[in-house]
């Protein structure tokens, strides 16, 4: 599969200027030296021959299709465009502004100054005025809860009347506790 | 629009620096392939070399203004391009091994059958030696490889590279001989 091309080695004194003139950067007088050398040196020859097979070998590239590149130019002038932006959004702000903005501004302000005042202060005083003696209703039904539980004591207490009505104990005793009882509850 | 189109990179600049960002997109399109090319060559792979001009684009549309005309503008631009190059491989430390003959696989087909003379060994080996020299490119020192890629694969003169990485002519020269070397050496292995 490989082909053999054995690449020539130059005279040592001669390497680097066939280089540079393989790349036209000699000038005159070493452009002359070269191809004198050249024009008897085999070896030389040779290696002038492989730079010139091999080096654009080496710098081919296939092209890019158009769409490529069309997407390429769009895509940069975009972050160009907001690169400027980022760049810029700060000096929209300070900007100078034409004079008669001064005035307008001011009277802006103020307007919004005592507008700011006047209802401002209307809240805070009928905030501060509230009167603190009105009873919430929730603490109204928490007081009428205290009641129905004054008379679940009660109910507690009959129910051990009810367990005093047990043969084993006093039946004339318990008879008088449940009849003082009773007339509690009345 | 149309006219601006025939200025030459100086004129399109100095429009540029007075806040002219049409002019600047002429630019893009004028070095749009050569910088992607840069920045694959250094990173072999198509979507980091997209993302990396474009981001030189950026940095040399917001640092327009600094540029000061004591050299052309490609110059300073490929600087910018290669430097963020360099900065991705140091970076990534590694280089996917992504060639453009696959990106664009099926327009070869079509070249393949469009052309009679079309010999699938011989571009079996060159591709193989591309791959082999793309290799050795990637374990060159950054500068020789700066050097060769800038001469080789983008036509700069000496000149030009040597302002692009800042250094002399003559460094440029044993930089450019020493990768041509390097990269022999391993064809040498290679055939």
């Amino acid at each position: 599969m490989k082909q053999r091309a054995p690449l020539q080695s130059a005279c040592k004194s001669f390497e680097e200027d066939l280089v540079l003139y393989y790349y036209g950067e000699t000038d005159e007088v070493e452009q002359r030296r070269v191809q004198q050398h050249l024009s008897q040196c085999v070896s030389c020859q040779g290696f002038l021959d492989d730079l010139r097979r091999w080096l654009p070998q080496i710098a081919k590239s296939e092209p890019m299709a158009p769409a490529f590149w069309d997407d390429y130019y769009r895509e940069t002038v975009t972050k160009l465009a907001r690169q400027e932006e980022r760049k810029h959004w700060w000096r929209a702000l300070l900007a100078p502004r034409p004079m008669w903005m001064v005035p307008a501004f001011g009277t802006v302000g103020v307007a919004i100054l005592v507008v700011g005042l006047l209802f401002g202060k209307g809240n805070l005083s009928s905030f501060i005025q509230r009167p603190a003696e009105r009873i919430p209703q929730e603490i109204l039904a928490d007081e009428n809860q205290l009641q129905f539980f004054e008379s679940m004591d009660l109910l507690e207490s009959l129910g051990k009347l009810e367990k005093q009505d047990d043969p084993s104990t006093d039946s004339t005793s318990s008879q008088s506790i449940r009849v003082r009882m009773q007339q509690d509850i009345v | 629009m149309a006219d601006r189109q025939e200025l030459r990179d100086e004129e399109l600049v100095s429009l540029c620096q007075q806040g002219e960002r049409q002019c600047f997109e002429i630019l893009v399109r004028r070095y749009m392939e050569k910088a992607f090319h840069i920045a694959f060559n250094f990173t072999r792979d198509a979507e980091t070399a997209k993302d990396l001009s474009q981001d030189a684009f950026l940095r040399a549309f917001a640092n327009i203004k600094q540029f000061d005309g004591r050299s052309t503008f490609y110059t300073w631009f490929y600087r910018i391009v290669v430097n963020l190059c360099l900065d991705h491989a140091r970076r990534h430390n590694r280089v996917t091994w992504e060639s453009l003959d696959r990106l664009s696989e099926e327009p070869g087909e079509q070249r393949q059958l469009a052309d009679s003379t079309f010999v699938p060994e011989q571009e079996a080996i060159a591709g193989e030696a591309k791959r082999k020299a793309d290799q050795t490119l990637e374990s060159m020192p950054n500068k020789q490889r700066t050097a060769f890629l800038l001469r080789n694969h983008q036509g700069l003169s000496i000149a030009d590279i040597a302002k692009v990485m800042k250094t002399t002519e003559g460094t440029v020269r044993v930089y450019l001989h020493r990768a041509v070397a390097a990269l022999r050496q391993s064809l040498m292995e290679f055939v």
